[in-house]
């Protein structure tokens, strides 16, 4: 019996590049390494002009706790400070970096003893985020305020598309069988759950053979949001995440196959997090697949790259993550990162273009809803302005997963309106 | 202005659209359809292609008039037209499924503001209107169409029965809920007379295209499969008609016979499948279907019992569909409670000092912490 969430909708696959294994991704001249890759603050740059860098070395420090180092992706010289749109739509301080093509590593010193505290040192030094997409700094979540019992790996890979940590599973098993390892041993928890959605057979096959017994492989029903946080952590443990909680308040600690990969490589190989696999896809171009990719390549460089001699006037949108909860660029200006897992070139035909029209009361939206609100109430009352009915539907519980707006046949802009009202309700200090 | 398009996420929607939700439900009565023409003929398609047309029409007028958006074609009028249409009796005079086609679309939909705005199901409405208006017409059923014997047979449409307003003579029959109704008042076996495969076959008297049980099944079954109507619907409605039948005549000595009887017979499982479950006023939480469904069961039964019709689905659905509404104010919780601030529960681990494990996984836990606390407060006190 495959374990699994309540509601939840099941988009087409789409995962076109599954059986593309991964490759490095070539690298351009220059590079522009955004010194904000993480959630929290951005980092202090501890380079200058001029400055001769290696891969792995630190140009930016993390400033405050909930911030990530950052490094150099090529070897080569600093060539001074750019402002550049970020892939979320700010514009952040980049470091242009020229390479030089020999890509020389510097590596981070040798770990003496391995102990939970050197370890999760090893971590924060080595810049590691959640490699999933939402780029929380990985020592911060390793570090819970509360007494966890469980670690629970996030394989499910559930947005359509994306096939990168499927690729990592099938390719880089051992070292995420480490990597889940150390985690564990930070926070000190006995077992471990590595989640894998259903439809990636081969990944649940190989992982399960090399896994020790404290590490358990869970086959989730391949249902979207299965990845999302709380719903997996229901999905593997059944305990339910209290509404404004963190996982540790259900005593648990996810993290994503990318970032246990990335802990093992900090820890046994002394690497740095500047690189990482990530999928390129969609009908926009020809030569798709999964690669590794290192910080700061800017998007217009991999659209030249794998574009293949598809017209440019096809592509209708470029997402960066995936279809469901990715962000749409306005532009090619932005670059890769840490929390950079796919680049989606879509068609018109991939993409929703339809206009909304009116709601049919149909329910779907309510339905699908994985956390249970009522996403046709919230639009309703949103547009209505009417704050009195808004505070108590609940709109800060939504995980912004999307299933509102795919759901519906009308086509409504559900999770728009959602955002929207929690706009308007922090604005008038209701929260 | 961007060359590629930017909008909030998700970017890519499921297949389903308004229009072919409704696709789906005209398909899924075509058996109905079907079964009308090889029942009665083909004068009772003319009634629901009139219906169809009309209520596309005015549709189409309203939002001319009103200079709103065009909407006929999201097909929802298509839907409401063939619904009244399997509504009505075999044979009607042309003007009742105009009127009633008017009275759908315009009165009960488009004034409450179109689709998925009204908050009565537009044909219920309709075939209700008519009843009041017309109840001879509408109560007069005709007897299945005898295809051996075409010749002596008015049910075809002719030039002349089309055209001249006057309604064919024909033979009425009296449904079998009229018949178990007679039962019920005389005392004798309801079921005397009926035929079961009758029943379910649908060659019986009644309302054009609710008399086959076989072909609105069929419809059901595949609207459920393509997920186009919450199966709670219609299984809490049957279930509970059936329960409650057996309850109201538990008296009466014959409950098995009027349990299939009334499963069988009048519009129970057309308008289970097909129009309880209309989106627009049926409700939508799990809890609030189940209460809708028991309460469409329960007014069903004491209306085919107690009042002097001898059908009651269509008002029962009528009542339930003003109680929706109602029902969707059943507060849902949503997945991982309410937020800490609005509930009683919870205790602020912070508000407790020098405790290192100020978290409670559950309930006992925390409240034999708080017991040890009161101790530990008692000695030093």
């Amino acid at each position: 019996m495959l374990k699994t969430f309540k509601r939840g909708v099941h988009p087409p696959e789409s995962k076109y590049t599954a059986s593309d294994p991964l490759s490095e991704f070539e690298t351009p001249d220059r590079v522009f390494v955004s010194l904000a890759q993480s959630a929290g603050a951005p980092c202090e740059p501890v380079v200058k002009e001029g400055d001769k860098v290696k891969a792995g070395t630190l140009i930016g420090r993390a400033k405050g706790f909930v911030s990530a180092n950052v490094f150099s992706s090529v070897s080569g010289e600093v060539k001074g400070f750019v402002k550049l749109p970020s892939s979320n739509g700010f514009k952040v301080m980049h470091v242009e970096i020229e390479n030089d093509f020999k890509y020389e590593t510097e590596s981070l010193p040798p770990l003496l003893e391995r102990t939970p505290a050197a370890l999760l040192e090893r971590v924060k030094q080595a810049g590691i985020v959640g490699m999933g997409g939402a780029g929380f700094p990985a020592h911060v979540k390793l570090m819970p305020k509360k007494r966890v019992d469980t670690l629970i790996i996030n394989g499910a890979e559930c947005e359509p598309y994306i096939t990168c940590d499927y690729r990592l599973m099938l390719e880089k098993g051992q070292e995420i069988i480490n990597g889940i390892k150390y985690t564990a041993q930070i926070l000190g928890v006995g077992e471990a759950y590595i989640g894998i959605e259903s439809n990636k057979k081969d990944a649940i096959k190989k992982l399960a053979q090399i896994c020790p017994p404290e590490i358990k492989v869970v086959a989730l029903k391949s249902k979207y949001p299965q990845g999302a946080e709380k719903q997996l952590i229901y999905s593997v443990t059944k305990r339910v995440v209290p509404a404004g909680g963190l996982p540790m308040d259900a005593g648990c600690v996810v993290v994503n196959v990318h970032t246990a990969y990335s802990i093992a490589r900090a820890i046994d190989n002394g690497e740095p997090c500047y690189m990482r696999a990530m999928t390129v896809s969609g009908d926009g171009i020809e030569k798709g697949g999964n690669f590794w990719v290192r910080g700061g390549i800017p998007y217009s460089f991999i659209y030249e790259k794998t574009r293949g001699n598809i017209d440019e006037e096809k592509v209708k949108k470029v997402i960066v993550g995936g279809p469901m909860m990715g962000i749409a660029q306005s532009s090619l200006l932005p670059v890769t990162g840490k929390t950079c897992s796919s680049l989606l070139f879509l068609t018109a035909k991939n993409v929703n273009t339809l206009k909304p029209t009116q709601c049919i009361n149909c329910g779907r939206c309510m339905r699908g809803c994985p956390m249970n609100l009522n996403p046709k109430a919230i639009e309703e009352n949103t547009l209505a302005d009417n704050t009195d009915k808004l505070k108590n539907l609940d709109v800060f519980s939504c995980i912004e997963c999307g299933v509102c707006s795919f759901a519906c046949p009308a086509k409504r802009p559900l999770l728009f309106a959602v955002r929207l009202a929690k706009k308007t309700l922090k604005e008038r200090g209701i929260k | 202005m961007s060359r590629y398009l930017v909008s909030s996420s998700p970017h890519i929607a499921s297949s389903r659209t308004t229009r072919n939700i409704m696709l789906d439900v005209i398909i899924a009565l075509m058996p109905a359809v079907i079964a009308m023409v090889a029942i009665f003929g083909f004068y009772p398609l003319l009634n629901t292609l009139v219906c169809v047309g009309f209520c596309v029409l005015f549709e189409f007028l309203f939002n001319l008039i009103r200079k709103k958006e065009q909407t006929v074609g999201d097909l929802s009028a298509i839907v409401t037209g063939i619904i009244l249409g399997l509504n009505l009796p075999a044979v009607v005079p042309i003007y009742v499924p105009v009127v009633g086609a008017l009275f759908a679309i315009v009165i009960a939909k488009m004034l409450f503001g179109g689709i998925g705005r009204n908050f009565a199901n537009p044909a219920i409405s309709a075939r209700i209107f008519l009843l009041l208006a017309w109840t001879g017409v509408m109560t007069s059923f005709v007897a299945p169409l005898d295809w051996s014997n075409l010749a002596e047979n008015n049910m075809f449409f002719t030039v002349s029965n089309v055209f001249n307003i006057k309604m064919p003579d024909l033979v009425t029959s009296a449904t079998p809920l009229a018949h178990v109704k007679e039962a019920l008042e005389l005392g004798t076996n309801p079921a005397t007379g009926i035929n079961a495969l009758d029943m379910f076959l649908g060659t019986i008297g009644g309302s054009a295209g609710e008399v086959s049980a076989l072909a609105i099944l069929i419809g059901g079954i595949y609207l459920l499969i393509r997920r186009v109507i919450d199966w709670k619907i219609p299984l809490v409605y049957i279930l509970s008609t059936v329960i409650f039948t057996a309850i109201f005549y538990s008296d009466t000595g014959y409950v098995g016979e009027y349990v299939w009887t009334y499963l069988l017979g009048g519009g129970l499982l057309f308008g289970a499948f097909f129009m309880a479950t209309d989106y627009a006023t049926s409700p939508k939480s799990p809890v609030a279907v189940i209460i809708y469904g028991i309460g469409l069961g329960l007014l069903t039964v004491i209306i085919r019992k107690f009042s002097s019709m001898s059908e009651g689905v269509s008002y029962a659905i009528l009542l339930m569909n003003i109680v929706t509404p109602l029902l969707d104010k059943i507060k849902v919780k949503p997945f991982g409670g309410y937020p800490a601030y609005k509930n009683k529960d919870f205790v602020d681990a912070s508000a407790i000092k020098g405790r290192a494990l100020g978290v409670w996984n559950s309930k006992e836990n925390m409240l034999s912490d708080l017991a040890k606390g009161i101790e530990e407060g008692g000695t030093n006190g």
